[in-house]
């Protein structure tokens, strides 16, 4: 493969500390520029996609996130044992670790991100209020104390009013979250959050907010470069999310005018910026009635973030390989406006028709169909395995086209000819929620998955002469009798599971 | 491996793949994936997670890490009380009795992994009178 010339780079070997699609996408980029790769993996991990593309590997642990991707030392070990330069942490794990920001650094590696002080102001929920109250922006109501107890959390959550919300103070991806929307929940919920964070993040600290009940989650993308100048990189919509897990984004939102626009751009550019930021964040807000709250700083790059990409034309994960670099400055004219609409939409493995329960197992056939304005980012592909230890995100899906209903449109159609064979996926629910009419209408809320899909999706009939095909099919593929049709599998959908373990 | 289809069905071709995973056979047509059992020995592996609405126990649904138990051997437990928190895929879910009982065997113990199907707990149900 040819390189691209950039040996002046400081970096020339780096490791990642990721999995998944997005290790994949930061191989790509260090093809792009030249750069070695060591992938630091699990014992679960080794039939995927980004093992197969690294130029090394190194396994840094068992299958459990504690023993391998969340384990600061084996990460930092793998990557010196393959003389790596430099640490991209992805998303997830460790990425909005400040501890692991500073150990890179302790080792003489460069850590692909914003700095350890950065991710200690903006990183820790608690500390970044505190910055947002200094920079004047709004923040939503709630209770950030240290006392811990469960007593006064649950005092405090009723003070606060109901419904409110309990988080995980390190936390983010809707992981060690739960809502409260009565007192008598709130023990155990306050509980649950507790042990959540503290599985996922080493953590069990947690906050209390107010929730509010139809508002919109805007998110900005910031950037800073390598001589301290942040920028924002217009906004995100996420609203479209299911136990506060992001479902499908887009770029840019159908609800902010030009005004607003610059205000809370504005503002996600001052906190970044206040906090001396470097490299790529995210600044989330909630959105209701005009108004806008600072909900939370996201000190990494987001899942979402290729429809940043595609309206804008920049690929973040290089700049921010650059920027660690010391190579990346804004010229005054980038990235000042956007161009069309990007819609992302995050295929789960997980049974559309049997309210999302997660589904492992072996992948057979994989195919996505590619076109023009097309983009796929998977990191597993035929014959690997999609094991319970992990995020059952398996591939996104992104379309852009030159407006809002046109990329709606494309990514249907691009669904539609999506194949997954060996796991069940959340595409025909996608579907659903692509068609909606207050998703087109582009008025939907945070609310929007628990007010029109609280109920497991319904199987789609087909007509009968389809059907007819279908059994062809099915007895050609089995050779053998057809299978025996119960109410539910009848159809061609499973039912194994019990109705308590419906998850939206 | 993969077997390509094709059929004129009133004036639309439709174009399928189909592909037999393990003990089933997965069908993508008409923009649609579906997925079928394969005839085996008749044993649907699906059935073995499964829990009707008269059942008196708690199979797991997935495998997992039972993060809490909410119950002991000789509670009682009213319909959708929670009795146990498990973890899977970094997400935690509460499972529920779905019947009014005494708890008569529970089979794990808390930050155990359990596998598929695993019987949990069971419950003596509380006689009607």
């Amino acid at each position: 493969m040819k390189k691209t010339d950039l040996s002046n780079l400081a970096i020339k070997r780096l490791a990642i500390a990721n999995r998944g699609e997005v290790a994949v996408r930061i191989i790509k980029a260090c093809e792009e520029l030249g750069i070695e790769t060591v992938l630091l993996h699990s014992d679960a991990d080794i039939n995927s996609r980004a093992y197969r593309m690294a130029d090394h590997k190194v396994c840094i642990g068992g299958s459990t996130p504690a023993e391998s991707y969340l384990n600061i030392k084996s990460n930092i070990q793998g990557a010196k044992a393959k003389s790596a330069d430099a640490i991209h942490p992805g998303f997830g794990f460790l990425s909005e670790n400040a501890d692991f920001a500073k150990a890179c650094v302790d080792a003489g590696l460069i850590f692909v991100g914003p700095s350890e002080s950065a991710i200690r102001s903006l990183g820790d929920k608690v500390h970044c209020k505190e910055l947002a109250k200094k920079c004047g922006i709004p923040l939503v109501p709630g209770y950030d104390g240290d006392d811990q107890t469960v007593e006064t959390l649950s005092k405090e959550a009723a003070r606060i009013g109901y419904p409110c919300i309990v988080k995980a103070a390190a936390g983010g991806g809707g992981r060690g979250m739960k809502l409260i929307s009565q007192a008598s929940e709130a023990l155990e919920r306050i509980e649950s959050a507790q042990r959540e964070s503290l599985s996922a993040f080493g953590s069990s600290k947690v906050f209390l907010e107010k929730y509010l009940d139809r508002a919109k989650h805007i998110e900005f993308q910031v950037f800073g470069d390598s001589i301290g100048k942040v920028r924002h990189l217009f906004e995100r919509e996420c609203s479209v999310q299911r136990r506060h897990q992001k479902i499908i984004e887009e770029a840019t939102s159908p609800s902010l005018t030009p005004e607003l626009r610059r205000k809370m751009g504005e503002a996600a550019t001052l906190i970044a910026q206040t906090a001396g930021y470097r490299s790529a964040g995210t600044v989330e807000f909630l959105f209701q009635d005009g108004e806008f709250f600072l909900l939370e700083v996201n000190t990494r790059l987001q899942v979402e973030h290729p429809v940043t990409e595609m309206v804008l034309g920049i690929d973040l994960v290089k700049a921010q390989i650059l920027n660690a670099c010391q190579s990346f400055v804004f010229s005054e004219d980038q990235y000042k406006s956007f161009q069309g609409h990007s819609i992302e939409c995050r295929v789960y493995a997980e049974n559309s028709y049997e309210g999302g329960m997660p589904s492992t197992g072996k992948l057979g056939h994989v195919h996505f169909p590619e076109g023009p304005g097309r983009r796929f980012e998977y990191g597993f592909e035929e014959d690997d395995v999609i094991t319970s230890f992990y995020d059952p995100m398996i591939a996104k899906v992104i379309v852009w086209d030159e407006s809002r209903p046109r990329a709606i449109q494309k990514m249907i159609e691009v669904l539609n000819q999506s194949v997954i064979f060996g796991v069940h996926t959340n595409i025909p629910y996608l579907k659903a929620i692509l068609s909606h009419p207050e998703f087109i209408a582009g008025t939907m809320t945070t609310q929007f998955i628990s007010k029109y899909f609280s109920e497991p999706l319904k199987p789609p009939t087909r007509e009968p002469a389809l059907e007819v095909f279908v059994e062809e099919m099915k007895k050609q593929v089995g050779k053998s009798a057809p299978s025996e049709k119960s109410a539910t599998a009848g159809n061609g959908y499973q039912n194994p599971w019990s109705e308590q373990w419906r998850m939206w | 491996m993969i077997q390509k289809f094709e059929k004129k069905i009133g004036n639309h071709v439709h174009k399928a793949i189909a592909e037999k995973v393990g003990d089933k056979i997965w069908i993508h047509v008409n923009g649609e994936t579906l997925v079928f059992d394969a005839e085996t020995t008749g044993r649907r592996r699906g059935k073995v997670a499964g829990k009707d609405a008269k059942s008196n126990t708690i199979l797991a649904p997935m495998p997992g890490k039972i993060t809490k138990l909410f119950k002991k051997l000789g509670d009682v437990v009213t319909v959708g009380e929670s009795v146990l928190v498990m973890e899977a895929m970094k997400m935690e879910y509460t499972l529920k009795s779905n019947m009014a009982g005494t708890i008569k065997k529970v089979a794990f113990k808390e930050l155990d992994q359990v596998a598929l199907g695993a019987l949990i707990v069971e419950i003596e149900p509380t006689k009607e009178t």
